[in-house]
């Protein structure tokens, strides 16, 4: 597993909103289920001394940190505040922010991960599902009953379009090292090339699948960047040039950005693209 | 959302770069009563928001005895099925040479990043293409107000150094205006300085409104009333609805119709967490489409809970068979919830597209 274990404290910033309190809940029901330590403080300003489901919350990052040990934060701030947020994360000694809020203005998505970078504060997200290492950790919204431990790493831009694989990969009997969203939006913390190091140097994790859109080339820098046997998928081979297709970074920019392209640039390096992702596991079961 | 050139100008003059002299003009009279003041030579510039408007023929020269003729041709024309209903109309400038600049999002380092060309007023893409080293490009660090003068030596090279102050004024814009891409092709050099001679600016999405910006101009009509409900909606022209959630499986969705000969209509993300009331006009809206006859929702929970999808579907009650593919949180109480009300619910993505080809083939 790359990232952390089960002995990864986490805390979760704007705990006391909808998503934040929902999803503090199943991070833990998934930590008490694999033994781990789980979400163990939360943040939102002006609202110290209340309780999360048990978990207690401070105004601040750094009086978070003063009483519970924990390295990684998952921001559920809203996106006009999120960029400030991992900041805060970053300087009060988070070593790992995943950002799981959408529609962060970009500039303040860049602002964010330089700073962070500054302070050795490691950024996935924005816009993403967070990650999932079976069997020992979740931070973030990944539904956890999809997964199943085992040998393949998943990292994928897309949010649902991860679960989807998970879920092929799992019914075919093929489990997860560590499965990692990073985000859909143009600007993101940790790119393919970064989660595709990490993935080198785990020793339970014998392949990877990289799932990708249209919009921009990161898909063909990580798999260049990578030793290690890698399966892909692209969506988007249908969609109509010139349209937003949803998130800010699904936009096709004629030319390299528009995912038929980008399928034959991979097939040309000889890395396996699936058609669609029914196909993954057998792709992965070729290259393993 | 892209700005025309001339809003773009106004933009670009507040942080102090060089325009032309010009005025909008909305009908061919209105050009007589502003000639004194451009002088004999002008420029009259469709304001349409198309790539190649120059090559296309939406740029016209003219002078005070041609101006109000020729901006009554240029009214009259369609710029690639653009029709013309705003005219720039300009100085023209004593060119001494064109450069090219532009500040981006860099996504490989996450930073903007600018380029520059001693070429101007040409397709930077294409020039590029041809010989790499004629663009150059510096990254700077979202952290720092202004172009550090070492990378600003890097960027011009040999360009005069009169340049530096205007580009880094488009720093300013860009970081100021949240953009996503601030450009000026050509930008001028004449007797009488520099000047910005093109404008482009586009808006991050995301910062429309701390930008004042309440209207998002590049979407249609029937689309930004999918965006007023948090939605991304996209029309083509097949028989299949289609709602997913989350650009990438919905985009997957769509790629899997292709993949089995089918054909969508319309597709709709519903987007992160999205509740009841969201999923029944989502549904109520795909629905809405002429032609539609079968709806395929694909969604996976995350953020999203499947019981409250369930509810949504069974609040629209559309007409068009609606095939559900769920997975996620809450997954079963949704499962229950849409059997009672006989949906069917199928147990894989390709299955559900499979079913809804047999409705709709």
């Amino acid at each position: 597993m790359i990232y952390g274990d089960k002995n990864l404290g986490v805390i979760v910033q704007n705990i006391t909103g909808r998503q934040g309190t929902f999803h503090t809940e199943l991070m833990n029901a998934y930590a008490r289920e694999v033994g781990g330590r789980g979400v163990v403080a939360g943040v939102a300003p002006g609202k110290a001394g209340r309780e999360v489901h048990g978990v207690p919350v401070y105004n601040t990052v750094r009086e978070a940190l003063a009483e519970h040990e924990a390295t990684a934060s998952v921001v559920f701030v809203p996106a006009g505040a999120a960029g400030d947020a991992v900041m805060e994360a970053a300087h009060a000694g988070i070593e790992l922010a995943v950002v799981i809020t959408e529609h962060i203005p970009v500039h303040d998505a860049m602002s964010a991960i330089a700073y962070a970078k500054l302070h050795d504060c490691t950024v996935i997200g924005p816009n993403c599902p967070g990650l999932l290492s079976p069997g020992e950790c979740k931070l973030g919204i990944m539904p956890a009953h999809l997964a199943r431990r085992g040998n393949v790493g998943v990292v994928s831009r897309s949010g649902t379009l991860t679960y989807e694989v998970v879920d092929e990969l799992t019914r075919a009997g093929i489990g997860q090292s560590t499965v990692v969203g990073i985000g859909g939006d143009p600007v993101i913390g940790q790119t393919f090339v970064d989660v595709l190091a990490r993935f080198e140097e785990d020793p339970h994790t014998k392949a990877v699948v990289v799932i990708g859109e249209v919009g921009g080339n990161l898909e063909e820098e990580g798999v260049r960047s990578t030793d290690l046997p890698v399966v892909t998928y692209i969506a988007g081979v249908s969609a109509p040039p010139e349209k937003r297709m949803g998130h800010a970074g699904a936009i096709i920019e004629g030319g390299e950005g528009d995912a038929r392209s980008k399928v034959s640039r991979l097939r040309a390096l000889e890395i396996p693209v699936a058609s669609r992702p029914s196909e993954i596991p057998k792709l992965i079961r070729e290259v393993l | 959302m892209k700005l025309l050139e001339y809003e773009a100008k106004r933009v670009f003059a507040e942080y102090g770069i060089p325009v032309p002299k010009g005025v909008v003009i909305r009908a061919p009279e209105e050009v007589a009563a502003h000639l004194p003041d451009l002088g004999d030579g002008v420029v009259l510039k469709a304001q349409v928001d198309v790539g190649g408007r120059g090559k296309a023929g939406g740029v016209l020269f003219a002078d005070a005895k041609t101006a109000v003729e020729t901006a009554r041709e240029l009214f009259s024309r369609e710029i690639k099925g653009v029709p013309v209903g705003e005219i720039l109309v300009e100085e023209r400038l004593p060119i001494e040479h064109e450069y090219y600049v532009s500040i981006a999002v860099d996504r490989s380092s996450r930073q903007p990043v600018v380029l520059f060309a001693d070429a101007g007023g040409v397709e930077i893409e294409k020039m590029a293409e041809e010989d790499e080293s004629a663009v150059r490009r510096v990254i700077v660090s979202p952290l720092l107000s202004d172009i550090p003068p070492f990378l600003m030596r890097e960027l011009l090279g040999g360009a005069p150094k009169e340049l530096a102050p205007v580009i880094n004024s488009l720093y300013h814009v860009f970081q100021g205006k949240d953009a996503m891409l601030a450009e000026i092709n050509p930008l001028v050099t004449t007797a009488r300085g520099v000047y910005a001679a093109d404008a482009k600016l586009i808006v991050d999405d995301n910062a429309l409104a701390r930008q004042g910006i309440t209207v998002n101009r590049d979407l249609s009509e029937r689309e930004r009333e999918a965006e007023k409900h948090g939605f991304s909606y996209v029309e083509l022209d097949g028989s299949i609805g289609v709602i997913g959630n989350g650009a990438g499986l919905t985009m997957s969705t769509l790629d899997l119709i292709e993949f089995y000969n089918g054909r969508a209509a319309n597709f709709l993300d519903v987007g992160g967490g999205a509740d009841q009331e969201r999923v029944m006009h989502a549904v109520k809206l795909v629905a809405s489409m002429p032609g539609v006859n079968v709806i395929v929702v694909n969604l996976l929970g995350g953020i999203t809970r499947c019981d409250e999808v369930a509810k949504g579907i069974i609040a629209a009650g559309v007409a068009p068979t609606v095939i559900v593919r769920m997975a996620g949180t809450n997954e079963e109480e949704g499962r229950r919830l849409l059997a009672e009300c006989g949906y069917r619910m199928l147990d894989s993505m390709d299955t559900a597209v499979k079913a809804a080809m047999e409705v709709s083939p």
